[in-house]
């Protein structure tokens, strides 16, 4: 759905998509996450043909970016950073004027369509100036999808919102997946990608990574198993002497073993350290969070790129 | 050019409903046609034709200076307030192209603003027709229809593409109306020239100004054309 190649956008001196290559499929969610001026919603605007690249090539929906930019944009929906609604005029009247723009086949069925979906049927006639910010975020959302585009870019949709407000639209994205929607998702809230995408990409200019959320955790820190023992023993890691045991150390009196395969190999470390006399009270898996690997990543410690 | 209607009826749909835009386009052509019309029948002027024709041709320069200022306000509105509402990247995000845009914004000020021009013209000759006399319908020279039919839209669509350039580079509706006001002051010019001329408007004069603004429009809308890109639009407007 989504074919880009050595995609770059210069502003003056500054580089701000530095040559990004992805592919993403039909169907797909996929997560850009980078921090504040990395370049998300530059790409998302050169993605979605609202300005040009300086350099490389890309496809969208079977099109050609710079040489089909019209059929690209008929068939992309972007929700902007900002909801940017006519305060003026209805919830309806904003939506009918998007659908007619996008020269829907009935608007006023879709519009209704899309209300309804994003419970917000009931106010339809009032003005969206009257709207709540999270109202406002859905009847943006809605007006994304009123033309049941082929690749949905959303920039940031949870971030202006209160924690609550957020989990619902959070939600409502998670309802969008199906089987050829495309969907590309630009946010900071790590926690939301991990849970919403199938694959990841960590950006900053350039792109630092890429992989499904579990994978990724897992190439940064490879496995590791926590075990907590009811004596710490100093020195017992020295005398495991397993093979697949690639690092140990001690944290908080705990013992962190990394190691690759959990499942097969955690067994036989418990044996061993049964056998050294420890006291083994709990074993579990050390939980990476994506926080982690971004924080270490955007600080450059495992900087690839 | 169906995309070109659904912009131009979603404008008119939100002008309709912003005090500042209607005091524009309907307030200030009722005032300065009721005036008109206030003077030429009460007052010294009652009595005396000469002094009437002399008004009533004066009266008739409201109908070159309403075409500057009607557009004003929706043209400052119709893009300020986008600015101001960041609906114009949802907008750019659509098939709509810039050159429809581009229309869509300078045909919802000048449609308006040409027509209202000619609706007070109408209510003006009908009142005083019947409230004064026929008698002043004689002042209506070529000279004058020309400029009133002519000349007015050429000075419409001047203003439009005054204004749509200061509202491109302003991000505040009133600083971008005031300078939009100082900016179309060169189309009042005809206005003056004419009343320097009194009653001796020739229609060598007319076309005269009908040419300079003509070549005016033209530079005036070649570079808003310029300016309303989408390129330009979401990287260089503020
Ligand atoms: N029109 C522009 N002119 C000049 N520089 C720009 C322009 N638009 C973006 N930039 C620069 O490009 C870089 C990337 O900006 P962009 O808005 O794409 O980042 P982002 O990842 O979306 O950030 P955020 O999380 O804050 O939304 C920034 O350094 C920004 O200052
Ligand atoms: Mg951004």
């Amino acid at each position: 759905m989504i074919q880009a190649k050595g995609l770059t956008r210069r502003f003056g001196d500054l580089i701000a998509v530095d040559g990004l290559d992805l592919s993403i499929q039909r169907g797909e969610v996929f997560g850009f996450l980078g921090p504040n001026g990395a370049g998300k919603t530059t790409t998302v605007r050169m993605l979605a043909s609202l300005i040009a690249p300086s350099g490389g090539s890309a496809t969208v929906a079977g099109h050609e970016l710079g040489r089909e930019d019209r059929a690209i944009r008929s068939r992309v929906g972007v929700l902007t950073e900002t909801p940017g609604l006519y305060k003026r005029l209805s919830a309806k009247d904003n939506l009918l004027f998007f659908a007619r723009l996008y020269a829907v086949e009935s608007p006023e069925k879709q519009v209704e369509k899309y209300l309804k979906m994003l419970e917000l049927w009931d106010r339809r006639d009032s003005l969206a100036g009257s709207f709540s910010k999270g109202m406002r975020q859905k009847l943006a959302l809605a007006r994304a999808l009123l033309h049941e585009p082929d690749v949905l870019f959303l920039d940031e949709p949870t971030a202006a919102l209160d924690p609550e407000a957020a989990k619902t639209v959070r939600e409502l994205i998670g309802s969008l997946r199906t089987n050829d929607r495309t969907i590309f998702l630009c946010t900071h809230n790590l926690d939301e990608a991990d849970r919403l995408c199938d694959r990841i990409a960590l950006f900053k200019s350039k792109l630092l990574t890429e992989g499904d959320p579990q994978s990724l955790k897992e190439s940064m820190y490879g496995r590791r198993t926590v075990v907590h023992l009811a004596n710490s023993k100093p020195g017992i890691e020295d005398e495991l002497r397993l093979p697949f045991v690639t690092k140990t150390e001690w944290i908080d009196g705990r013992l962190l073993v990394s190691l690759s395969d959990p499942i097969t190999e955690n067994p036989v470390l418990v044996r061993r350290l049964v056998e050294l006399g420890a006291d083994v009270q709990f074993v579990s898996e050390l939980k990476v969070s994506l926080e982690d690997l971004y924080l270490d990543l955007m600080e450059g410690n495992h900087g690839s790129a | 050019m169906a995309r070109l209607k659904v912009l131009l009826l979603k404008e008119w749909r939100e002008s309709l409903r912003n005090k500042m835009v209607l005091f524009g386009v309907i307030f200030l052509p009722i005032v300065m046609v009721g005036a008109s019309i206030f003077m030429l029948t009460t007052g010294e002027a009652e009595s005396d034709p000469v002094a009437r024709i002399a008004l009533f041709n004066m009266s008739l320069l409201y109908f070159m200076v309403l075409p500057v200022v009607i557009p004003l306000a929706i043209a400052v509105y119709s893009i300020v307030g986008e600015k101001e509402q960041t609906t114009l990247e949802p907008l750019l995000a659509t098939p709509v192209t810039d050159t429809e845009l581009f229309l869509g914004k300078a045909l919802a000020s000048a449609i308006p603003a040409i027509l209202v021009n000619w609706i007070s013209f109408g209510v003006f000759l009908l009142t005083t027709r019947f409230l004064v006399g026929g008698f002043l319908m004689q002042t209506l020279t070529l000279p004058w229809l020309t400029s009133i039919f002519g000349v007015s839209p050429l000075l419409a669509m001047f203003s439009v593409g005054v204004t749509m350039i200061v509202s491109s580079r302003a991000s505040d509706a009133r600083a971008a109306y005031q300078f939009s006001s100082l900016a179309v002051l060169p189309g009042l010019i005809p206005m003056i020239v004419y009343s320097a001329m009194k009653t001796l408007v020739d229609l060598r004069l007319v076309l005269l100004e009908g040419g300079l603004l003509l070549l005016g429009c033209f530079i005036v809308l070649r570079i808003a054309i310029r300016l309303f890109r989408r390129e330009q639009i979401l990287t260089r407007w503020k």
